[in-house]
């Protein structure tokens, strides 16, 4: 999408988003012309996949007022509008992040959200890198005001490679989108409706595709996973490199999640909005089957260097050069001092010397197994 | 005082479910009088009756049609929309079921003024032996030569296709109907493009109510003019009501808009009164998805005068003390009902009917069930109505299609005219089991208890 926008110059239209205004081609979203502008005038996007053809407007987090329809017509509009549906007109006024209705009505899809959601962030492989997350931090409430049973369903395997857990899904269709799109025959779908939807293959069909991996990185939350990497790491401890390989099927432009040499993981890239990145040289930016599920060695990729992590995600967290550091307060308010230890823990407990493999020793470590004498004396022996 | 029939004028009459006793009694005379004028004229002449959309919104057939986008060469398609399933309406099967050849009728000289060849209509399922009376129908009026190819010398070509559904409420929205017809999952699409520019398979389409469409041949008939007549104000022409609950004769009546609700529920020639000599408590008068109203402001408004039968009067006070008339669903509670479980009903029919594409509705609806359920049954806590009343809130305008509206409006008007019920079955757990609430205040005359604030 950002091509095309590059690409056609003639008659822009000015829109105007939270009191910014900038020129847009005709045909731009809402949603994309603010993310042009960017930081927290962006919307949330739980649905909407620019790759994906008719995604979008089902989440309702993207929801903005349009407080000036156009320069022609000048009416508001009057509902709250999806913003990734919904194109802009010349002279149109939106209000994001500036509007306290679009604000409550962000928090209450949040919360509709969270309803039925386990909330098992702690052992969710999504962690980390879940925009369900991301959304709840940023507009929920710590406590729910729902006191019933949430909605269960059992786990699936949709073939060797896929595991489906239905109870975080939040029926965002990117996946049956994606299903429907990239593979000749769709084998999975939305049975039943309401709260009790579920994403599903009739009669538990499993999905063989080489395509079909790609629902994994669609998925904003964490209820299509990689069974090949499930329970492996945390994202956050892995580290994400840009890496390539002659692939006769897909683009072969990839991001390994490495913990030390060791290949965990193998996913599309992304851009800062969790989308794949637009189609170069007339491939598009989903990757195969074999890309993504067997090629876990580094020998089979040539390595591009670090991959630039978005500054909100804490897959960013110790890594890279595009993060900016936190402000130094301590030392600005001490006037350029730095702060004394008041004590260095190492030198005062008994219990925590780095010098002591705590995997050798038999049994749980006692204060024993500290003590100086003796190990001043081993250490002579 | 009668009024005036023009849908079921010959409803009574046996055997005018078939053609020959139809044609007798002057069926299809506006297909051959519209035939002859242009379909531009046709047009005019539903847009000068004044009629409004029988499915519930109300808006101008005649206005709707006029948007529909012409491009060169591509089809439009005219869809009957007869996926009746709000709770509480029944009056397009009864008019399906006795007077079949009116639809056609009425969908013939429609589709002429659309420039339709290809016409649909999309039945629920539910309604499992109507699709074969209209296809009977159709194959009498293809027999006789009101369908097919070059109808009267004409020159247009119509078909009439009868498409079953298998039981959505959520296909009676249009665009979840276009996709059930197209043969996809009905879910409703996100608008605009509207489907007057992009409708089935992208064509142009107008989708209209089964009674809408066929009110369109007494308006050829009797003329635009002389239809507009009839009714009040801008609530033109006749109206078929589905009456329903604590009355002596329920059924489907046509009325033409002028008559007053009291009259409509305790005349003889309509509703006959309440059931069992019982006192009115409250009633729905456009099928489930509007407004409840107390009996004293359902039979004045709030400025004390007679609410009447039509759009306007009923609408009169806005939501905070008027309704809406919908499809015409008129259900009657008497004081032996009870407010609470009747919004649990409620309820739980729009969770289960909700398609869970937009989170605001496939949520919060199974939310307000629950907490209805736990009230209904005696373990509610007062903040329950606080969270209800701000549930239904965040549903309403938040959602893609408009039964997130639907779903909203009963809990929110349950709440805001007997919340004092809703607090007695908290305060009175135990008793709220085993009696009702009864009349209360309901019926007390007006000014009652201002509405609680949004």
């Amino acid at each position: 999408m950002a091509d095309e926008i590059k690409q056609e110059p003639p008659a822009n239209f000015k829109v105007t988003i939270d009191n910014v205004t900038l020129e847009v081609p005709p045909g731009t979203t809402i949603l994309q012309a603010a993310r042009m502008v960017g930081g927290d005038v962006a919307p949330p996007a739980m649905c909407f996949y620019t790759p994906l053809k008719g995604s979008g407007g089902k989440c309702r987090t993207c929801l903005v007022e349009v407080s000036k329809g156009s320069e022609k017509d000048p009416r508001p509009m009057p509902k709250l509008v999806a913003s990734c549906r919904t194109t802009v007109m010349d002279g149109m006024e939106v209000k994001n992040i500036t509007s306290e209705r679009v604000i409550n009505a962000r928090n209450s899809v949040v919360e509709f959200l969270l309803i039925n959601h386990p909330l098992d962030c702690p052992i969710c492989d999504q962690a980390g890198e879940c925009h369900l997350q991301d959304l709840s931090y940023e507009h929920g409430k710590e406590g729910t005001r729902y006191e019933f049973k949430r909605r269960t369903f059992k786990k699936h395997n949709l073939g060797k490679y896929i595991q489906l857990h239905m109870t975080r899904c939040i029926l965002c269709y990117r996946c049956v989108f994606t299903a429907d799109q990239l593979t000749n025959k769709r084998q999975h779908g939305i049975l039943d409706r309401g709260d009790h939807a579920e994403i599903a293959t009739y009669i538990e069909k499993s999905l063989d595709n080489e395509f079909i991996g790609n629902v994994i990185d669609v998925c904003p939350v964490g209820a299509l996973t990689d069974r090949t990497f499930r329970f492996k790491n945390r994202v956050w401890f892995t580290k994400p490199v840009d890496a390539h390989r002659d692939c006769p099927n897909c683009c072969g432009k990839v991001t390994l999640w490495e913990r030390g040499n060791e290949v965990l993981r193998v996913t599309a890239r992304k851009d800062p909005w969790g989308e794949i990145l637009p189609a170069e040289d007339g491939k598009t930016g989903w990757i195969c089957n074999e890309c993504r599920f067997e090629k876990k060695d580094i020998k089979d990729w040539v390595i591009e260097g670090p991959m630039k992590v978005a500054r909100h995600s804490v897959i960013g967290a110790n890594h890279y050069e595009v993060l900016d550091l936190p402000r130094e307060t301590i030392p600005e308010v001490m006037g350029g001092r730095a702060p004394k230890l008041l004590m260095n823990i190492h030198s005062i407990s008994d219990v925590n010397d780095p010098a002591i493999d705590l995997s050798k020793i038999p049994g749980p470590a006692t204060g024993e197994v500290f003590d100086r004498k003796k190990l001043t004396e081993e250490k002579k022996d | 005082m009668s009024s005036k029939k023009l849908l079921l004028e010959n409803a009574h009459i046996e055997g005018i479910r078939y053609y020959d006793v139809y044609r007798k009694n002057g069926g299809y005379r506006s297909v051959e009088k519209a035939l002859k004028m242009s379909p531009d004229e046709v047009v005019e002449e539903v847009k000068k009756s004044g009629l409004r959309g029988r499915g519930g919104a109300g808006f101008p057939a005649g206005m709707k049609w006029s948007f529909i986008a012409k491009p060169e060469g591509v089809p439009r398609h005219l869809v009957c929309n007869a996926d009746e399933s709000e709770p509480g309406t029944f009056k397009d099967r009864y008019l399906m079921e006795f007077i079949p050849h009116l639809l056609i009728e009425g969908l013939i000289v429609s589709s002429y003024a659309l420039g339709s060849n290809v016409t649909y209509i999309y039945i629920r399922g539910e309604y499992a032996w109507i699709p074969d009376i209209l296809e009977q129908a159709i194959e009498e009026a293809k027999a006789n030569g009101f369908l097919g190819k070059n109808i009267l010398n004409s020159g247009f070509d119509c078909e009439i296709y009868v498409q079953r559904g298998a039981g959505a409420y959520i296909c009676g929205e249009e665009t979840a109907l276009i996709e059930s017809l197209e043969g996809k999952r009905g879910n409703p699409r996100i608008k605009p493009p509207f489907p007057a520019v992009k409708g089935a398979w992208d064509r142009p389409t107008v989708v209209n109510n089964v009674e809408t469409l066929a009110a369109v041949a007494p308006i050829i008939n009797i003329g635009g003019e002389e239809y507009a007549k009839i009714g009040v104000g801008r609530s033109t022409g006749t109206k078929l009501i589905s009456a329903c609950g604590n009355i002596n004769k329920p059924g489907v009546y046509e009325i033409d808009m002028t008559i007053s609700v009291e009259e409509f529920i305790y005349s003889d020639e309509w509703c006959g009164g309440i059931k069992n000599g019982k006192r009115l408590k409250a009633c729905i008068p456009g099928g489930s998805s509007v407004p409840i109203l107390p009996a004293n402001l359902l039979l004045k408004t709030a400025k004390g005068e007679p609410r009447m039968m039509n759009y306007e009067s009923l609408a009169d006070g806005g939501f905070a003390t008027g309704t809406m008339m919908g499809s015409g669903g008129f259900i009657v509670l008497d004081e032996d009902q009870c407010v609470v479980k009747h919004t649990y009903t409620l309820a739980r029919f729009y969770r289960h009917e909700s398609c869970g594409q937009c989170s605001p509705c496939r949520e919060g609806t199974g939310w307000m069930e629950k907490l209805l359920l736990r009230l209904d049954q005696g373990q509610g806590k007062m903040s329950d109505i606080d969270l209800l009343w701000d549930i239904q809130s965040k549903i309403e305008g938040n959602t893609i299609c408009p039964l997130g509206d639907a779903a909203a409006w009963p809990v929110a008007a349950a709440i805001r005219h007997f919340r004092d019920e809703f607090e007695w079955h908290i305060t009175n757990a135990a008793e709220a089991q085993t009696r009702n609430f009864g009349l209360a205040h309901y019926a007390d005359p007006l000014p009652v208890s201002e509405p609680v604030a949004v």
